[in-house]
């Protein structure tokens, strides 16, 4: 670069060569007239400085160089400082301008006078503009390509000439142009008057600049030489601290000063769910847009609607709104109290992971065994009785499970095999048949039949001799027992022991008149007393009947509700009554109550005691079955609901493990319930089959179910004048 | 000799149990063939004078359709060589009369050699028809309803008969019935003699091939041994109240029923005993009850020598195979069982075949000149089946009683089955059917 600007400086000014005192730097004829004027001048009080700078020029080559040359670079011709002769003081004064041949531009010979016009405007002409005197300026003769070449290689200033269009010619440029190129080239500023290392200017300091006088007339404060009580008290406090040790000064250093390194996946992963992610906003459609097709926008009654509807129950926040452009949509309305509800979102309803369960449904269902492991049970209807379409209420089955017998409204009871199903013998009776019951013993062998206001005590046929002559000796006793002290309004009738047949009833019980058909007949296990409930009203309808004494007696005065249904304790003197909610349990030897039950049931229809005696099923109308446990609680131990209508007969079987509910929707229900002697195990009761056979007629279906004993076969009894029997 | 070009053919190898054998060489059979192609060839292969149609059984399965159906739903491949075996087929049964009754019948026999049929019917009478539906005696043996009618056979040829019925008066009762060999002349019966054990009713009763013993079941679990022999005396005292004024008449009425007392008690059961047979020989008896047991007895010492207990199975009915060796059985749970006695005892409570019918069966019979597979059934749905041990799937055919006369379809409570007629009784009456054996079967 150096050697370059040597070439050029050559190459150029040649009229300054012999004024130059450095041949390393090139200088122009300012920079020579200052150079002189400075030597000139020396005797001028100048700094020391700038004669060292002088110095250093000479000496360095680099960088100093630069700075004498930025100052002998200058366009504007350089200031010299002299001493005013007036003030004393040192002044700069300007050299004056001479107008000597190159120092003003318009002693240039500039030929063409077109002024500043785009030059293309004479490309297809043969001149480029006017002289000062109106002549054309012809363009000047350009060689060509290879021309151009030659020159550039053969003028060693080529490369520091540029393009004038206003001439058509290249042009060099100029030391300033150049050196001017060169620094912005090198982010220097243009200036090359510019010294960024002006020696500094002491205005205040040094030798004689001395302020002398104070800058404030105020006092000195105290707090200048008395020692800070505040300072004290924090440092006492500070001090107390270390004392009591609060503080421990110079704190011994642990371990080392090594690192402490850890291993982060040491510990345990935390449970902690990690914080969860705000739920993301729903994408918006084209319903929000602010241009939505027309489709989106609302109809006027969809509007209305909209606007008729509370907050809370619009289907969206927004009606659809068509503007022609995104500027004339307003601002958000809404915007505030949206805000303002997410806010109230966040903080009164904040984000909880919630646990979900992962519970398999199938294993909240209890674990019961499979009901093929609890065979046998019944399964199929075997064979079926017809009683001509009349509704059977009434059906007993004889305690050897040989016999049944069955009463329609009709009047008329039959007795069949309950295997073959053949009717061997029919009674025809005034009146519909309320209940049916065979005595439970096994000595004696009649049956008991309730009619209109009337019991009837019948003997089978076919009996052996001695059990026809016992039950005959029962029921037709030759000699009566003695009357009891407090006469019964029931009559006993018996036709003698020697015309009595199994045609006609032996011994015929009248119940008080206006007493009503008697709707159930019980038995006490032993077979001496049976209880009967009867339809009509006063003194609850209930009687108890003591064949051996012939004797009925009503074992209450007056009971709260109507009583339905009545049952003995197969174990214990107990007596249970139900009314049309509750089921009350009565010490018969005692007479007094014991509990009362309740089975949350609207309307009691059916009752069952189990052979145990620890247990009840209870069956309403409102197609709920209680299980009461009655050593545990008043209240039932299971609720079982399945069937779709009113239950009507519920029943034990005496020996297996089952029970049965039926219902007026025609279908039988086989529970297995088996319960255990520990006090701890509570009674599994597995739903085992629905036996569907009966046909539903006038809303009632099946009003009966006796179980078989000794056999797990079920024979029921229904409103369509059928009696079947289940076999398994 | 079955070679057809063109149609896929299937490797067979027969074989038999009856008189009429293959050659037991491999045949190639084309698989659209049904019964009726198999048939023929193996009355072609054997030219038989008089063409007998077989039934053809394929891995104990009837054949119904055609071979490659059964192939297809077995997935058997053409490879596998087939063993089939064939039987003269059982002819489809038809109604040969109707012998119309006012009360349910409980009870029928055929086995009086070809000429009669006795019915016990609920109404307590018993009655003898012979082949062309006229009846011929009805003797009123009974004040209670009948459940079993069973003759009794004897040594010498005679026309009296001796006819042991058991009813739900919980006697069993001999009578002698006269049936004179031209009709022309009435016939004539006499209760000769009462059998007192038991204290409920009686389920059936049951002689011995020789005529000479008689068994009784009754619901009170008791099995009674009788003979037949009718003394002068009552071996059983009357009953207590009506004894004094009865004994005057007695020696008034020679001709009053002779009470006769068991010669044996067989007492296992522990509940109702639905019926009780003696086998061929006479030396054993089987019954079955509902305490869900099969026994077998030695009648001569009076003891269960062999139980069957299967697990509730309440048995209603029971037949013994022709050779004596096993026993079926009809449940309540709707299967005949089959037991084997030959099987050793351990093995017993399973049956060897079990036939699951869609109603209670409440009876079974098998017939010595049907063979030892087949069987009929009676069950509640008033359908008679016929059935083939070897293949229990399915019954061979069945047929329903009164089909005409009952809608809904009477319960059959009894079939009798003796040189192919099966007498059917049951809510309907009786009916007549002819299964099984040809026509010569019948008339000789």
């Amino acid at each position: 670069m150096h050697s370059e600007d040597e070439g050029g400086d050559e190459a150029e000014d040649e009229d300054d060569g012999e004024a130059e005192q450095f041949p390393e730097i090139d200088t122009r004829s300012d920079s020579e007239d200052e150079n002189e004027n400075e030597n000139g001048s020396a005797a001028d009080a100048e700094e020391d400085e700038d004669v060292e700078d002088d110095e250093d020029d000479e000496e360095e080559e680099d960088e100093s160089e630069v700075d004498t040359e930025d100052d002998d670079l200058r366009i504007y011709p350089k200031p010299k400082t002299v001493i005013s002769d007036i003030t004393g003081q040192p002044k700069r004064v300007y050299p004056e301008i001479e107008a000597d041949y190159d120092s003003d531009s318009s002693t240039e010979d500039t030929p063409n006078r077109v002024g500043n016009i785009p030059m293309h405007w004479y490309d297809d002409l043969p001149h480029v503009g006017y002289d000062v005197n109106g002549k054309k300026v012809l363009r000047p003769a350009r060689g060509d390509e290879l021309d151009k070449f030659l020159e550039t290689v053969e003028d060693p200033s080529a490369w520091t000439s540029a393009f004038d269009k206003n001439t058509q010619r290249d042009k060099p440029l100029t030391e300033e142009e150049l050196d001017l190129i060169r620094r912005l080239q090198e982010n220097e500023n243009p200036d090359s008057a510019y010294d960024p290392y002006e020696p500094t200017i002491e205005w205040f300091t040094g030798k004689g600049k001395e302020e002398v006088m104070p800058l404030s007339g105020a006092p000195e404060p105290k707090r200048r030489w008395v020692p800070s009580k505040w300072e004290k008290q924090k440092i006492m406090k500070i001090v107390r601290a270390i004392r009591q040790g609060r503080i421990i000064p110079n704190k011994p250093k642990t371990a080392s000063t090594q690192p402490q390194f850890y291993n982060i996946w040491n510990d345990e992963p935390s449970n902690v769910a990690p914080p969860l992610p705000a739920p993301k906003p729903r994408l918006p459609t084209n319903a929000e847009s602010y241009n939505p097709p027309e489709e989106y926008l609302p109809t006027e009654e969809e509007r209305k609607q909209w606007e008729g509807t509370d907050k809370e129950d619009r289907e969206r926040d927004f009606l659809p709104q068509k503007y022609g452009a995104l500027r004339l949509v307003p601002a958000y309305d809404q915007f505030i109290q949206e805000r303002f509800s997410r806010q109230l979102d966040l903080y009164l309803a904040p984000r909880v992971q919630r646990v979900k369960l992962q519970i398999d449904p199938n294993s909240l269902i209890p674990k019961l065994p499979s009901p093929s492991s609890l065979k046998p049970f019944p399964v199929y209807k075997s064979l079926h009785v017809s009683h001509d379409a009349h509704r059977v209420r009434a059906l007993s089955v004889s305690p050897d499970g040989a016999w049944a017998v069955s009463g329609d409204e009709n009047g008329n009871v039959g007795l069949w095999e309950v295997m073959v199903g053949k009717e061997v013998k029919r009674w025809k009776f005034p009146g519909k048949v309320g209940a049916v019951e065979w005595c439970p013993r096994t000595d004696v062998s009649f049956f008991v039949v309730a009619i209109e206001e009337h019991l009837h005590f019948i003997v089978p046929p076919n009996l052996p001799t001695p059990v026809l002559v016992a039950t005959q000796a029962l029921l037709a006793p030759a000699t009566l027992p003695p009357a009891p002290a407090t006469p019964s309004p029931v009559k006993w009738v018996s036709t003698a022991a020697a015309a009595s047949s199994s045609d006609l009833p032996i011994l015929t019980l009248s119940l008080p008149s206006s007493s009503g058909l008697p709707k159930q007949i019980v038995w006490h296990r032993k077979g001496d007393y049976l209880s009967t409930v009867s339809s009509g009203e006063g003194q609850g309808g209930v009687w108890i009947h003591q064949v051996s004494r012939r004797h009925s007696q009503a074992p209450f005065r007056k009971v709260k509700g109507s009583i339905q249904l009545v049952l003995f304790h197969p174990t214990k003197p107990h007596f249970f009554v139900a009314t049309q909610r509750y089921v009350r349990m009565y010490n018969l030897a005692e007479q007094k109550l014991l509990k009362t039950l309740t089975p949350g049931i609207r309307w009691i229809s059916c009752m069952d005691v189990h052979p145990s005696g620890d247990h009840l099923i209870v069956g309403g109308y409102d197609r709920k079955l209680c299980w009461f446990d009655l050593e545990l609680s008043d209240k039932p131990y299971k609720i079982l609901r399945y069937h779709t209508r009113a239950l009507r007969a519920v029943h034990f079987h005496p020996t297996y493990p089952l029970f049965a509910s039926s219902s007026d929707d025609g279908s039988i229900q086989v529970f297995h319930a088996r319960v255990y002697n520990d006090l701890m195990t509570n009674p599994l009761i597995v739903p085992l089959k629905i036996l569907r056979g009966h046909t539903v007629k006038e809303g009632l279906g099946v009003l009966q179910v006796r179980w078989c004993p000794r056999q797990p076969w079920l024979v029921s009894a229904g409103a369509d004048g059928e009696v079947a029997v289940w076999c398994s | 000799m079955a070679s057809t070009s063109g149609e896929t053919s299937h490797p067979v190898v027969f074989t038999t149990q009856t008189a009429y054998p293959l050659p037991s060489q491999k045949f190639m059979i084309p698989t659209s063939w049904r019964r009726y192609q198999l048939s023929q060839l193996v009355n072609k292969a054997l030219s038989l004078p008089k063409p007998i149609p077989f039934d053809f059984l394929v891995r104990g399965e009837i054949l119904r359709g055609t071979l490659a159906e059964w192939c297809a739903e077995k997935s058997i491949g053409e490879e596998e060589t087939l063993e089939i075996e064939y039987f003269e087929s059982v002819m489809p049964p038809q109604k040969m009369s109707s012998l119309p009754h006012e009360d349910w019948v409980s009870s029928v026999s055929c086995q009086l050699s070809g000429r009669f049929f006795l019915t016990a019917c609920y109404d307590g009478n018993v009655r003898a028809f012979d082949y062309s539906q006229k009846l011929l005696h009805s003797a009123s043996v009974h004040a209670a309803p009948l459940t079993s009618v069973c003759v009794v056979p004897s040594s010498s040829p005679s026309s009296e008969l001796l006819i042991a019925s058991a009813s739900h008066d919980l006697t069993a009762r001999l009578t002698t019935l006269t049936l004179p060999a031209n009709s022309s002349e009435p016939a004539s019966s006499k209760t000769v003699a009462s059998l007192h054990l038991h204290t409920a009713p009686l389920a059936s009763v049951a002689a011995n091939g020789t005529g000479t013993h008689l068994l009784t079941a009754s619901w009170d679990g008791l099995i009674g041994v009788w003979d037949t022999s009718i003394s002068e005396e009552d071996e059983a005292p009357a009953e207590e109240p009506t004894e004094r004024k009865k004994r005057r008449r007695v020696e008034e009425d020679a001709s009053r029923p002779k009470r006769k007392a068991p010669l044996a008690v067989l007492k296992s059961h522990t509940a109702r005993v639905s019926k009780a047979v003696f086998d061929t020989n006479g030396e054993q008896a089987y019954s079955c009850g509902f305490d869900s047991t099969v026994r077998v007895w030695d009648v001569e010492n009076g003891v269960c020598t062999n139980t069957v207990a299967a697990s509730s199975k309440p048995f209603l009915d029971l037949a013994l195979t022709p050779s004596g060796t096993s026993a079926l059985a009809c449940s309540t749970d709707r299967t005949v069982s089959q037991y084997d006695f030959r099987a050793a005892a351990t093995h017993l409570a399973a049956p060897t075949a079990s036939l699951a019918h869609p109603a209670t069966p409440a009876c079974v019979a098998v017939s010595p000149a049907a063979g030892e597979h087949q069987l009929v059934t009676g069950a509640y749905d008033g359908a008679v089946r016929l059935w083939d041990l070897r293949s229990t799937k399915g019954a061979v055919t069945s047929f329903r009683a009164w089909e005409a006369t009952l809608k809904k379809g009477g319960k059959v409570l009894s079939v009798d089955w003796a040189r192919g007629v099966v007498g059917v009784g049951g809510e309907g009456g009786v009916e007549i059917w002819r299964v099984g054996e040809s026509e010569q079967a019948v008339h000789h």
